[in-house]
């Protein structure tokens, strides 16, 4: 697989695997929804979608990439575009690419007051807590990133964090109707 | 670590269904005697949804900053042509 030649770790490390991506698949899938008859607007919403799923595809554990990484991209896209435009999906072949990005297209975002409320009031354990669980790198590599002398002090941290949100999830959305909308 | 942090591993590893068999027995068992640990488990699992959202949107916004140079940079005006024309 094309991209396990590029490591994932730092933003600057994305950056080149999205760049390649770009280059690499985007013209495909622009291809294909211009064909549809749909915008390059909309042709950049589904691309950077797919992209998304990739890269939380690629993080998973249990990943192998059957198909070249390209045309796994645009059959996301391909997907993502029926669904949305609701052509009949019978006819958009899934295989491949199974059911996990028809879950990320409808999981509601959380409440997006509270979140904002993390983001400003605990960026720190949010982006500790992101390396962890979103990023899912090794934790050698997340004590190295944030400066951790040893993973057993990034392991405590991370619990701390989550303590730390949970309480601050469940006091605020317990107090403030504001943050339930 | 402090006890309550040994609980919010615990919870994570229920979660992530990690542990020995022994280990996650005895956490099943808990949850059926603590309705207090019930809760924490599902406000951790709150928390860990707003963990994914806040990932999900960062990730976004570097696709976005990706995005925004490609189409930007004169280096690349040649891939930028080669896709704004399917829209012409």
């Amino acid at each position: 697989m094309v991209s396990l030649k590029f490591p994932v770790n730092t933003p600057t490390e994305r950056e080149k695997l999205f760049i390649h991506l770009y280059k690499k698949a985007f013209p495909a899938t622009a291809r294909y929804v211009s064909k549809k008859g749909g915008s390059f607007d909309e042709a950049k919403d589904i691309f950077q979608d797919a992209l998304v799923i990739y890269y939380e595809k690629l993080t998973g554990s249990s990943f192998v990439l059957s198909v070249d990484e390209s045309s796994y991209i645009l059959g996301i896209a391909k997907h993502l575009w029926a669904k949305r435009f609701r052509e009949d999906i019978r006819y958009t072949p899934l295989d491949p690419y199974n059911s996990e990005f028809i879950e990320y297209e409808n999981k509601q975002p959380s409440t997006p007051m509270l979140l904002h409320y993390l983001e400003t009031a605990g960026q720190k354990c949010m982006d500790i807590l992101k390396a962890f669980y979103y990023d899912k790198l090794p934790v050698a590599t997340i004590a190295r990133l944030f400066g951790y002398s040893t993973v057993h002090s990034a392991t405590v941290q991370k619990y701390k964090c989550l303590e730390k949100v949970r309480e601050t999830v469940k006091e605020k959305s317990l107090a403030y109707e504001d943050f339930i909308e | 670590m402090r006890i309550s942090l040994n609980k919010v591993e615990q919870i994570d590893d229920h979660i992530f269904s990690r542990g020995t068999t022994e280990d996650r027995l005895i956490f099943e068992a808990m949850l059926i005697l603590d309705p207090a640990l019930k809760s924490q488990v599902s406000w951790q699992k709150n928390a860990l949804d707003f963990v994914q959202h806040y990932g999900r949107k960062k990730m976004k916004a570097e696709i976005e900053s990706v995005h925004r140079r490609l189409f930007n940079e004169p280096v690349h005006r040649r891939f930028r042509n080669k896709i704004l024309n399917l829209f012409k």
